[in-house]
């Protein structure tokens, strides 16, 4: 069988990290050839070769479609390129949008519609919720420090102030809200939003949809520690029924295409929805290490091939991220640089 | 489901306790282990009192209040 050739963006295995990584580890060992997509030199997957066959240096989105679009029919020719795999949000969009147009050039995708990606924005959360049997924190999307008072006095203290894309700051007085509010506005615009803090575990589910309402895997788990930037440093597989129902309520009636990641606050049996990232996170090996893997089946819905649903997990499998080091020739580095590809 | 969740702990021989659907971990002595592995089995408390007091060398009256504090404790965890 010929190598398939898959570009994985979000390469960057930082104390941010993209899921790029966790992509490309789920994908290695089968007849795949890997490209990743890197913004940066110095993002780590570009010298992770033993994972990444190839790193092309791809524009950023606010280069324009266009740019972005030359940059995959250039891999596509001189690497050659079947499916690409979008794992960050701020890219979401081109790549939805452009999907036929990719399509038609020969480069496959596994992503949700416009309607769907809409569908699951963050100032659409409490629809969703109540459509997949959850509860949803009260919210309200601000777009001056006016309305982010009335909002802070409506919903009432402690509240989240977030972005609609990133970011998210746990706010206990009017005065860290609005500095907050400032602070999203300065780097990611408007709106913001402002929803209430609610208590509980946090506990997320992570999975892939096959557009027509299956779920042909998932997976929950607990975070059991986060890094100063809220990232998953320590984790355990669960199995709480309500939660799993509900994901499966949230595939079968949006009929979800491609990944997803619902993040839940868990107060005993009330689930909390908290947001839809659809996408994986950057843990998304996780469910290939407990044998569910995630992105061999959305690699396989991408080519249009059938996806058998996956066995269960067992609950209790750790997680535990590290740290390591790697040396390696400055001529890798210099190549990327001069040459956009290593 | 409250009611349902100490059927599904998990408990090992050396008293570590796993709680599938929380994620939650923790552990208890012998004396906690025996307890939870009689109430995993629904047996009543005052079989279980008989079970310590054969177990452990200790007083009737003395393994009943032992069931029952460890019970007090399971329910301010939500446990039971």
């Amino acid at each position: 069988m010929d190598d398939i050739f898959v570009a994985v963006t979000g390469i960057n295995a930082s104390d941010n990290p993209a899921p790029g990584i966790g992509v490309a580890r789920s994908l290695k060992g089968q007849n795949v050839k890997i490209a990743g997509l890197a913004y940066d030199a110095m993002e780590p997957g570009i010298y992770m070769d033993w994972l990444i066959d190839k790193s092309f240096l791809i524009p950023y989105p606010s280069a324009g479609s266009e740019a972005l679009m030359e940059r995959l029919l250039y891999i596509k020719q001189h690497f050659g390129l079947d499916v690409v795999v979008p794992t960050l949000d701020s890219e979401l969009p081109f790549f939805i949008k452009y999907r036929s147009e990719l399509e038609h050039h020969g480069i496959k995708t596994c992503l949700p519609s416009e309607e769907q990606f809409r569908l699951r924005s963050k100032e659409r959360l409490a629809a969703i919720a109540e459509q997949s049997g959850l509860q949803a924190p009260k919210q309200a999307i601000v777009t001056s420090y006016n309305e982010l008072a009335k909002a802070v006095q409506e919903i009432g203290l402690p509240v989240m102030v977030k972005g609609t894309l990133y970011k998210a700051y746990h706010a206990h007085t009017l005065e860290e809200a609005m500095a907050y509010f400032g602070k999203i506005v300065a780097q990611w615009g408007y709106p913001v939003i402002v929803q209430q803090a609610v208590t509980g575990e946090e506990m997320n589910v992570i999975g892939v949809g096959d557009g027509a309402g299956n779920l042909p895997g998932r997976v929950a788990v607990k975070k059991m520690s986060v890094t100063e930037l809220g990232k998953i440093w320590t984790g355990v597989t669960i199995q709480h029924p309500g939660l799993l129902e509900a994901t499966q309520r949230f595939v079968a009636t949006t009929r979800w295409r491609g990944a997803f990641e619902m993040e839940c606050i868990v107060d005993q049996d009330t689930v909390y929805l908290i947001e839809i990232n659809p996408r994986f996170p950057a843990w998304v090996y996780f469910a290939t290490g407990v044998g569910i893997n995630l992105p061999i089946m959305l690699l396989k819905l991408a080519l249009g091939e059938t996806v058998e649903t996956a066995g269960e997990y067992q609950a209790g499998k750790l997680y535990i991220r590290y740290t390591d080091e790697q040396i390696c020739d400055m001529s890798r580095f210099q190549n990327i640089v001069t040459r956009g590809e290593s | 489901m409250t009611n349902n969740r100490i059927a599904r702990l998990a408990v090992n021989e050396e008293g570590f306790v796993f709680d599938p659907q929380t994620g939650e971990s923790f552990t208890v002595n012998d004396t906690g282990k025996t307890i939870l592995k009689a109430l995993i089995e629904s047996k009543a408390q005052e079989g279980i009192a008989i079970k310590l007091t054969e177990q452990f060398n200790v007083s009737h009256q003395e393994a009943q209040a032992d069931v029952r504090d460890f019970i007090q404790h399971l329910r301010a965890y939500q446990l039971l």
